[in-house]
């Protein structure tokens, strides 16, 4: 036969249970919110029951433990997926603006000052003897050398910008590897009890993928429930309880930002800039690298060979004053570095008598040269014969629209992958307000069973004591 | 499924987002017009309407050379005009007086004074100008090309223009050319490459060509027997004296005149007789310039038809290429916006409702 007295305790431990399982679903609730945040559960596990003879009377139910509700291998997955997200996003943000310097749609662009150049050689043709012609042809010719300076500072201005990105993201990056560290700290010693650090776990897992959205990271927890994170494949980022840093800094090797990484205090820095391939930082990387540096190369190419070109046909003619013409353009001495250098000569910016249209000399009328720098416009020129000026331009324009369309596309593509994970990790692990709510009713009803079985369980105290007055 | 909260709200955003983001293209390209405002959103498209602008302005300036070219030649084409009824009218009076029934000396000398006049009428034509520039000394633009003795003082420069993108076309005949007979087979449309030179090669060309004409040239004047004509006056008619370019006979319009002022004043018949075959040839090789100017400006009228035939085309490609399609367009946003409208309204229901307002 039950103990009334047992009838008591099995009623108060019910009390706890309910009022615990309803500080779950309020926490979970007050979490809803919460970026990372798994849902929790109290397991209920029914007491040892008290054996009477034949009977086994049940003691009621115990609250064992809080869990999470998460799928480990699908946070690794989004993990993964953050990574290719945040390289696709800062790759293509970064060539939305490269490809702006090649804009020609609204502004006027490269091409149309080389259109504008060659035209004002023909103009001069119409009129070798004319001041104002001349005239033209130094201003059309200056604008363009201006122009081919501003793609390349704008470019180069792209480039400083992703400097300060790439500073950016390696403070993030040494942020989110200290509290991941001190993470590691903390579940240890909630864990070590035999406890699970649910909150813990659950603000660990966010950082490591946010950790991963700036870089590519791999990384594995331990038997003790810590986990170590490397960065790029060389830098141990965390190890347990400690961490390392990142460092970014600008060298005066090509005066760019590098990123460094010291594996103890007192270690020697190792420069392992090419060693990140994706994350944000990986696409800030690829884009300042790689695609800007090509495109500089081109614009440096084009320059190079425009201006010597112009300059072979500009110095076999005679000028207005019957003499042999000079340079048309300084000519720089590299291809590297010729879009920022070509300037018009200055001989000729000071007088532009000095403008040799004609091949013969003491003949204004002649326009012979003059022809022959305006139809270069027509000649394949560029590499060995095979493009003209017009079209080693305008390819690169198609090229830039296209790894901007690209980028943008694979980026859309990545964003919808990543949502659709979160939507899966959020059905298993987000809270359901109406869930809770049940939930909510359900513990408030067993909280007011149980109030009713420990007063039922008075009562038949009462009605036990009170045999004797009777 | 399991569906938690979080999932509707981010679905929720992220949907509105998406259509957000459709209806702002749209509007962008209804406010701008234009499919392609960069070239990543059409790359091929964005390269081929560069590439019809290039053309477009190219053949805007060909269409200007051209407008110049056509003022120059038609105006080397009034004057020629003018030398043609000078010539004839020398002609007239060179035939009144070849004949011993209705002149004598006297009327001769008094006819002489004329055809003076006629010779300096001949010299002014030559040196016109147009503008600051002298039409007829070639590429000596800036200096009278004929003195008063009808020596030729220009070159045989031909000034080309560019008309397209691979042809070229002389706007000016040179003086040399109507007035000494020279170069007269080359009717001024450039078709050898080393004559409209591209690349410094073809310059060597070029000046090498002309120094070995020029030293062949200086051989024949040397061999050059004068036949005919008063000894006083220089070399006379060049009737026979071949362009070793070209092959071709000219003849020299002043020194036609001279010969037959200087037959009149001498009262050498024969020599008047002579004339009547020159002044002739003289008419003849203007009216070959006027032909061919007129032949260059109807070639350029063609030009300017199908340049601007080009443009317009060049236009309507750019057009297909970046425009945006207006009903298209329209239809599209009234498509967005209604999708957008529905995203709301669901997006209002499913985030109002809860288990909570049925517990009361």
């Amino acid at each position: 036969m039950a103990k009334i007295n047992q009838l008591l305790d099995t009623g108060r431990r019910a009390l706890s249970n309910s009022q615990t399982g309803i500080a779950t679903v309020a926490h979970n609730i007050a979490n809803k919110s919460t970026e990372g945040y798994s849902r929790q559960r109290v397991e209920l596990v029914a007491n040892q029951p008290v054996g009477e003879g034949q009977l086994r009377i049940g003691t009621g139910a115990k609250a064992s433990q809080v869990t999470r509700t998460n799928n480990p291998w699908l946070e690794k997955q989004i993990q993964k997926e953050d990574t290719l997200t945040g390289f696709q996003d800062s790759r293509s943000q970064s060539l939305a603006r490269v490809e702006q310097i090649y804009n020609e749609q609204q502004n006027k662009g490269l091409n149309q000052y080389m259109t504008d150049f060659f035209n004002g050689f023909r103009e001069l043709s119409n009129n070798p003897e004319s001041l104002a012609s001349r005239t033209m042809v130094k201003e059309s010719a200056s604008a363009l050398t201006k122009d081919f300076g501003r793609v390349n500072e704008q470019l180069r201005g792209v480039q400083n910008d992703l400097d300060g990105q790439i500073q950016v993201s390696v403070g993030e990056i040494n942020q989110a590897a200290k509290e991941i560290a001190s993470l590691n700290e903390k579940i240890l010693g909630v864990e070590v009890q035999g406890n699970v650090a649910n909150d813990e776990r659950d603000r660990r897992d966010l950082m490591i993928k946010k950790l991963g959205e700036k870089v590519d990271i791999t990384w594995a927890e331990g038997k003790d429930g810590m986990v170590s994170i490397t960065a790029g494949n060389t830098a141990i980022l965390v190890s347990g309880m400690s961490s390392n840093e990142l460092i970014a800094k600008t060298t005066g090797e090509r005066d760019r930002t590098e990123v460094f990484f010291k594996n103890s205090e007192n270690g020697t820095l190792f420069q392992i800039t090419n060693n990140f391939t994706g994350g944000k930082l990986g696409g800030c990387l690829e884009v300042r690298d790689k695609t800007i540096e090509e495109f500089v190369a081109k614009n440096d190419e084009l320059a190079y060979n425009l201006a010597k070109e112009v300059n072979s046909l500009h110095i076999e003619g005679y000028d207005r004053y019957g003499k042999k013409g000079v340079l048309f353009f300084e000519q720089p001495e590299s291809v590297k570095g010729a879009s920022q250098k070509i300037k018009v000569n200055n001989t000729v910016l000071n007088d532009v008598g000095r403008i040799a249209a004609g091949e013969k000399a003491f003949a204004p009328g002649d326009n012979t040269v003059s022809n022959m720098i305006s139809s270069l416009q027509h000649r394949a020129t560029m590499r060995d014969g095979s493009a003209t000026f017009d079209d080693f331009y305008s390819t690169q324009v198609g090229e830039v629209g296209a790894l901007a369309q690209r980028a943008q596309k694979a980026f859309e593509a990545q964003k919808n992958i990543k949502e659709q994970m979160s939507n899966i990790r959020e059905s298993i692990s987000g809270v359901s307000l109406d869930e809770e709510t049940t939930k909510m009713i359900e513990m408030q009803k067993s909280y007011e069973a149980s109030a009713r079985v420990i007063k039922v369980a008075d009562e038949m105290f009462d009605t036990i004591l009170s045999l004797k007055r009777m | 499924m399991r569906i938690a909260d979080k999932m509707q709200y981010n679905q929720v955003t992220s949907n509105i987002q998406k259509n957000r983001e459709g209806m702002s293209e749209l509007q962008n390209q209804a406010a701008t017009q234009k499919r392609v405002t960069k070239p990543s959103d059409d790359p091929l498209a964005s390269t081929r309407v560069l590439s019809a602008r290039t053309e477009e302005r190219g053949n805007n300036q060909f269409v200007k050379n051209i407008n110049q070219a056509k003022s120059f030649l038609e105006f080397s084409d009034q004057s020629l005009n003018e030398l043609s009824d000078i010539l004839v009218r020398a002609k007239e009076l060179a035939v009144g007086q070849s004949s011993d029934g209705a002149s004598n000396e006297e009327s001769r000398r008094i006819t002489a004074l004329e055809v003076e006049q006629i010779h300096s009428q001949a010299l002014q034509v030559g040196n016109r100008k147009l503008g600051e520039r002298f039409i007829f000394g070639g590429f000596q633009t800036q200096k009278s090309p004929f003195d008063s003795n009808g020596e030729y003082l220009g070159d045989d420069g031909e000034m080309r223009v560019q008309t397209e993108k691979e042809g070229f076309l002389a706007m000016n005949v040179p003086g040399s050319k109507v007035f000494l007979g020279k170069n007269l087979g080359n009717d001024g449309v450039i078709r050898d490459r080393s004559a409209s030179p591209r690349t410094v090669e073809d310059l060597n060309l070029l000046r090498s060509d002309r120094e070995r004409i020029e030293q062949e040239k200086a051989l024949k004047d040397e061999d050059y027997v004068q036949t005919r004509g008063p000894s006083s006056f220089g070399r006379a008619n060049r009737l026979a004296s071949e362009d070793p370019s070209t092959q071709d006979l000219g003849i020299n319009v002043f020194q036609t005149l001279k010969g037959l002022e200087i037959a009149l004043r001498t009262n050498d018949k024969a020599g008047i007789q002579d004339s009547l075959d020159y002044l002739d040839q003289s008419i003849n090789q203007v009216i070959h310039a006027r032909a061919e100017l007129g032949a260059r400006v109807s070639t350029l009228n063609a030009n300017v038809d199908s340049l601007q035939k080009a443009t317009v085309d060049q236009k309507i490609l750019a057009s297909q290429l970046e425009d945006a399609d207006l009903f298209q367009l329209v239809s599209d946003i009234n498509k967005s916006d209604s999708a957008l409208k529905a995203t709301l309204e669901t997006s209002g229901k499913i985030v109002q409702s809860s288990l909570l307002d049925f517990l009361r």
